[in-house]
This record gives structure tokens, sequence and C-alpha cells, in this order.
């Protein structure tokens, strides 16, 4: 009846091949197996991994799943299986300590589970979930921090429910705490429940999981009439909708499911598509990532020891990764679900923090129309929303400035190449879109601005003449119209990065249409200066300048150049631009994105698509130089 | 990025803490130091209403937080034996059991503990407008046990 009754044999590796300390490991621990009988066990754990391998989402994501099997002897075979809850009354001793009858009802299959981590902990130290399979035809399991089932048909299906508890935070769905007929569980309590699979949120606008729910699907989908019982009608809508569906988390009403049917909510049903996005976000993120080749990377750093990264995978998926000082880097994961126009270069994700503990998103959807997300330390990411009814390009970038924590405006390109802008304010929410003093911009130009003061934007773009334009706008004196800035020739889609290296500066860079690197600048003394080629340097074609100063007496840019590789250059006050340097033999995706951030003003963190379509960090600190570049994934 | 098509960053220091619980009584009865990422999805970020594991400093600064989900469970299910039956829920004699989690555990941490945290105010009662809005009304977090940390 304790670890005396037996003894560990040995750890199989019984399916994948992901490094271990980057992986779903899952172990599967024998119970009830005598010395003659471990190959039942493990013919049972081959139907367990038939049957998890087989189960979406687990079926998309075995590359980064490893299943263990722990050999464990056994005295005697079987689990205890006690009169008193109508069995056999059967006592054996096994290491695990097993028994069917928890709490008199024999299906409720427990053991000891500080014995079962701590075995898993000796023989598989990166474990994620731990099962425990008894050796008995007799029906039983449970769930918890160590899963137990029997070898009774189907009961691997409560292996995989239990598992969305215990590894991926998910609520049960269903109805009633006790079958149906309890007393007490009419009306959900107030509040809302923190996992992600239900609600008692019956608003559209503001459900957890709206980016999933159709427009045309009815919200609530199915209210239930009597809230004295379950529910017991058919779904009134094809099955695979997600809606708002009443009746979850153990009351008849007042809480809500994503779909009609889930595995959280019985079993032998697949897992519905908010708890199969959940699962992805849990497993997805040891896997390194995928990119579109040119869609930008957004990062921000909203206190110096913390960095957000947004960017787009090749299939369109909005994601974002983060890096902390005390935890590394935490892994990819999907932002609610969002998918980016994939037109031109991509729409990406751009991100502003408004103070330390706010993030705001947005990108242009597949839609073609603004999408909105938010995240707060207090509350977790909030989902996507529409910001009115512009209809963009398809693949245009949406620009934000935050001049002061309560306010964002933001700037993107019509569909017909009109440039629009909008704002929102703490006092009176989003404003209507608005054409911007009659600017067209060139096919795939975006719209770029600087916020030099809190009450002053200056914005650029390329115009339909492939020409560099400006417009300004002055809390005092209101929009003033655009005036080109010197005659140089751009590619259509070139971006016009801008600096401000303090109030009275502006320092612009841009591609001319053969492909040179361009600077000039603006300052209140002066005026406007000349384009000038920086350094002789050439970009590849459609690859921005990056521009950032660490100090105001100092520039840093980054570009993919004509061979593809990662370049740098610098300027310093009182010297010349540096000549280019190509950043620790990095190479990118031909008109690629290089993101840079300085945290603090002897650091640089950089980001770009590498040349495989995987993307990649360094880093440069002041007293070490530059770093290698590194697959961004988790670490 | 052909220069460097392998590299990875090294992983960061964390700890596998097996507890054991009985009643409001929990005891840390296994510590080790684990080559195992910890996602974000595992790292808290919003304190959302559960039970969590901290990795503190000397001066009892929090430095991660991780969500104990099988913490102090107050109920078991129990699953139908034919497909189509209803899984019911039912309230242990005794709230006794074991729980793990791995956790990054910086350099300077030196102790852990087990936490729990309140719910915050509801995401219905934020202000209207409030997509981009402060949120008021903090969760609160009551720690349960601190134990060393006891790594080499």
């Amino acid at each position: 009846m304790s670890t005396a009754d037996g003894a560990v044999i040995g750890t199989t590796q019984i399916a994948g091949s992901a490094p271990r300390n980057r992986a779903f490991n899952v172990v599967l621990l024998a119970e009830g197996f005598t010395a003659a009988q471990q190959n039942d066990f493990n013919n049972s754990c081959t139907t367990f991994v038939n049957a998890f391998r087989t189960t979406p989402p687990f079926d998309d994501l075995s590359a980064a799943i490893n299943i263990f099997r722990v050999n464990v002897r056994s005295t005697d075979a079987g689990a205890d299986d006690p009169a008193a809850a109508g069995g056999t009354g059967a006592m054996v001793k096994t290491y695990f300590d097993a028994s069917f009858g928890g709490n008199n009802i024999r299906r409720l299959l427990l053991c000891n589970t500080t014995t079962a981590l701590q075995v898993a902990a000796a023989q598989v130290p990166e474990f994620t979930v731990v099962l425990v399979v008894v050796n008995s035809t007799i029906y039983g399991g449970s769930g918890g921090s160590v899963g137990t089932y029997s070898l009774a048909d189907g009961a691997t299906e409560i292996a995989i429910h239990e598992m969305g508890h215990t590894a991926f935070g998910l609520a049960d769905e269903y109805p009633y705490y006790a079958g149906g007929n309890e007393t007490g569980h009419d009306h959900h309590p107030a509040g809302e429940p923190s996992e992600p699979n239900v609600t008692t949120n019956s608003n559209r606008n503001t459900l957890k999981w709206r980016w999933t729910v159709a427009s045309t699907t009815a919200i609530p989908t199915m209210a239930n009439p009597d809230c004295s019982q379950v529910d017991g009608r058919p779904s009134p809508v094809p099955v695979g909708t997600v809606g708002l569906f009443e009746g979850a988390h153990y009351y008849h009403c007042g809480a809500y499911r994503p779909e009609y049917d889930c595995k959280m909510r019985a079993l032998s049903v697949p897992f519905c598509r908010i708890c199969r996005q959940v699962i992805w976000n849990r497993i997805g993120p040891l896997a390194t990532l995928p990119a579109r080749a040119r869609t930008p990377i957004s990062v921000i750093a909203r206190f110096p020891e913390h960095l957000d990264v947004f960017a787009v995978t090749n299939d369109g998926r909005t994601v974002s990764n983060w890096w902390d000082q005390s935890s590394g880097w935490a892994g990819w994961f999907n932002l609610m679900g969002g998918i980016a126009s994939p037109g031109g270069p991509g729409s990406p994700v751009t991100a502003v923090h408004r103070y330390a503990g706010h993030i705001d998103l947005f990108t242009v959807g597949t839609d073609n129309r603004v999408w909105s997300a938010w995240w707060n330390a207090a509350n977790g990411w909030h989902s996507w929303f529409q910001i009115g009814d512009l209809v963009c390009r398809p693949g245009s970038i949406v620009n934000v400035v935050s001049r002061y924590s309560d306010h964002l405006d933001l700037f993107t390109t019509a569909s017909d190449g009109r440039t629009m802008s909008t704002w929102w304010d703490v006092r009176t929410g989003w404003a209507a879109w608005f054409h911007v003093q009659g600017g067209i911009a060139a096919a795939g130009a975006p719209v770029t601005a600087v916020a030099r003061y809190p009450f002053h934007l200056d914005l650029f773009t390329v115009g339909t003449d492939n020409r560099v334009w400006s417009c300004w706008w002055d809390e005092r004196s209101g929009w003033h119209g655009w005036f080109p800035i010197g005659n140089l020739g751009c590619r259509p889609d070139s971006t016009i990065t801008v600096v401000s290296r303090f109030p009275d500066q502006l320092d612009l860079f841009t591609t001319a249409s053969d492909g040179r690197i361009m600077s000039t600048w603006w300052n209140a003394r002066g005026g406007w200066g000349n384009w000038f080629q920086i350094a002789g340097g050439l970009a590849s074609s459609g690859s921005p300048i990056t521009a950032i100063a660490r100090y105001s007496g100092h520039l840093d840019l980054f570009v993919i150049g004509t061979d593809n590789r990662v370049y740098s250059t610098w300027w310093h006050e009182g010297q010349n631009w540096a000549g280019w340097f190509n950043v620790s033999g990095g190479v990118g995706m031909p008109g690629g994105q290089v993101a840079a951030i300085s945290r603090v003003a002897d650091h640089i963190d950089l980001f770009t698509v590498g040349s495989d379509g995987l993307i990649y960090s360094t880093w440069w600190d002041g007293a070490t130089g530059w770093a290698g570049w590194f697959a961004l994934g988790v670490t | 990025m052909p220069s460097n098509e392998n590299n990875q960053a090294s992983t960061t220091r964390a700890a596998r803490l097996i507890f054991e619980y009985e009643g409001a009584q929990v005891r840390l009865v296994s510590q080790q130091l684990v080559d195992m990422v910890v996602t974000g999805f595992d790292i808290a970020r919003a304190h959302q209403a559960g039970v969590y594991v901290d990795a503190r400093d000397a001066d009892g600064m929090t430095l991660t937080r991780v969500p104990a989900r099988d913490a102090f469970a107050t109920s078991t299910e129990i699953f139908p034996e034919r497909a189509g039956d209803a899984i019911v829920r039912v309230d242990p004699a005794k709230v006794k059991g074991a729980f793990t989690v791995v956790i990054p555990v910086p350099q300077a941490a030196n102790r852990v503990a087990v936490v729990r945290v309140a719910p915050a105010q509801p995401e219905t009662q934020l202000p209207a407008g409030g997509a981009t809005s402060r949120v008021v009304g903090a969760p609160e977090a009551t720690d349960l046990a601190t134990f060393p940390l006891k790594l080499n």
C-alpha cells in the first residue's frame, strides 16, 4: 500500500522528438502492473498516444509534444476496490496506492499524488503533465494535479479532459454540479470567471471571445428558459458555431460557454474553438515562429527590464512574445485569434504603451478594417474590436502616437490612398475617421507621425508624385496643409522614418527610387536641410530604414542591404556618419525590416525575419558589443 | 539567418517545486533546479483570482509568479461510464493533495511563497468607453505560506 509495494523500473520516450527543455512533456506512470504485466502497460500507453495525438489541436502541435512512459512494478495487480462503494472488496499492494471508491463513489479512482509527482520529477524532470494508468478494466478516473484513469474503454478521454484543467487552465463547461438535479445551482454568482472558456458577460462588444463570433450569430445564442433545470434542447445553430450558450461552470443560468459542445463539457466530443486556441497558446510558444517575410515587427519597452514584441506569422496570425529580465523570453502566443491583412508586405501589429501597465495594439484585419486590442496589468488581454468602418488598403500600416497618457492619434491610408486619422481620448472615446488635409499617399506608402510636443504632430508620407510630403497639427492652430520636402524621388512604397532627438529637431530617413538611403533634417533655427545619401548606403528594395536616438546627440540606423544582410551605421554629434557594417553576420529577407529599440542608453535590441523565415534577435551593449543572432522563441 | 541557424538563447534558471496540502496547511516537499523553459502562458502578468507561487528576493519583492492551477481543490470530478452521460462533481471529505509548479528563479530569488489572489473588480464595472481606460480596484494577494529556496 505504498512505495514499498513495488519499484520504478525505468523510463522510455514513446512519442515526440522535441528538445525536452522546450517541449510539452506528458508522463504516463504505471500503477498496479506486476513485473510480468509491464507489456500490458506499454500497450495501454500506445493506446493513449494514438488517442491523444489525433485529438485536435494536439494533432497539429505534435512537433512540440513528447510522451514518456515510466514502467513501475507493483507487488499486486489492479487497485483497491472497496466493497462500501459497490466494489469487489479487493485490497491490493501497489506502488501509488490507487483506489476506486473515493467519496464512496466507485468510479472515483484516486492515488497518492505526492508520490506520483515525485516519481515523475525524478524520471522526467521537465514533465508538464502526469497521468497514472491504473491496471484495471473497471471504469474510473479523476483529475487534479495528477490525472488517473483505468484501462476501461474510453477512459483516455478522462485524461485529456483533465489535462484541460491541469495544463491549460480551462474551466468545466457543463451546466450542473451533480448531474442537473442539484439545488443551489440555478444562477451563477456575480463576477467574471478568470478561465478563458466561460463567462458571465453577455455583451457582444465586451465578450472575451468576441473575435470568434460572427456578426450574424445571435447573442446569446441559446438562453435557458427555465433556470431551475439544465437546458436540454438541441443546438439552434450548426456544429462549430461560436456564440454564447447559457449553462456553464456548474450553473444552469447566468454563465455561458462558447460552443454548444466541447470536451470540457462532455467526454468524447472535440474541444471547442476557444479551448483549442488556449491549448495552441500553451504549446505553440515552445516552437520558433515562421513569420511573414516583410511584415514589420513592433517592439516596445514598458520599462527598461521588459520588452514586448509583436509580429505576424506566415499564415497571418497576430502574435506576441515578451522578455523580462527575471524570466527571459516567454514564447510566441496568438493575440486573441487575430489575422492580419496580407496585402503588400502585410499589415503589422503596431503597439504603444501609454503607461507602463497598459498596451494598445492596432492592425488591419483581413476585412481591411482597423482593429484594436489592449492589455492591462490588472485584467490581461482584451480582444480585438473594430475602430470605425474605414476600409484600408490591403496590408496598410496603422501608425499610432500617444501624445499623453490618456490620448491616442492613429494614422493610416484608405483603400483609395487618402491619408486618414482618428483619435481616442479618455474623456470622449473614439472619434470618427477623417481625411487629413486632402492628402493622398502613393500606392503602399504608409503615413508616419511624431509628436515633438504633447500639443504638436508632424506627419510624413510619399505622395502620388513619389515625393516626400509633410503636414502638421498644433493644438492652437489645428491642421496645416501638406507641403513637399525637397524634390527627392522615392520608391512609391517608401517609409518615411522620423526621429525627434529633441523637441525642435526632426531627422528623416527614407530610400530613393534607386535604393539610396537618404536623410534630411529640420530644426527650429534653420528649417529644412537638403536630402543627402548616408555613407553610400543602398537598401534592399522595399526595406525601410529604422532609426533610433539613444540620446539627443546620437543616431543608430538599421536596414536590410542589397545583399540581404542586416546593416547598421551611426552618427554622433560633431562627427560624420560611420560606414555601414554587417551586424553579427545577420542575413534577413529581401525588403525586410529591422526593428530596433533602446531600453537603456547603452543597449540596443534588434529583431528581424531571417533568411529561413524565423524571427531572430540580437543585442548590442556598450560594454560587450554585438551579440550573435538567436531564433526568438522561449527561454 | 544562415550564419546562426541553430542558435537558441540559453534557458532561464527554473525550479520545480512540489507542495503538499491538507486543509489550509501547505508544505514544500521537494525543490529542484530544472532545465526547462517557462512560457508566457505560465508566467502570470495579469493577476487574476487564483492561487500562485511567487519567487521572491531577500527584500520580499516578487520576481516571478506562476499559477498553481490545482492547488487546494475543493471538489473533484466523477466521469460517466457511458458517453453522453453527465460529468458530476463531488466535494471530498478532506481538502488534501499535492501540486507542482515550475517557476523561473532569478539569482536574486531566495524564497518562494504560496499566494492566494482575490478577484479584482469585475470587467463589467470598467468605466464607459473603457477599452483603453485604467482599471480601478486592484486584486488583493494574501500569502498562505513562505519557504526558503535551497537550490544548488
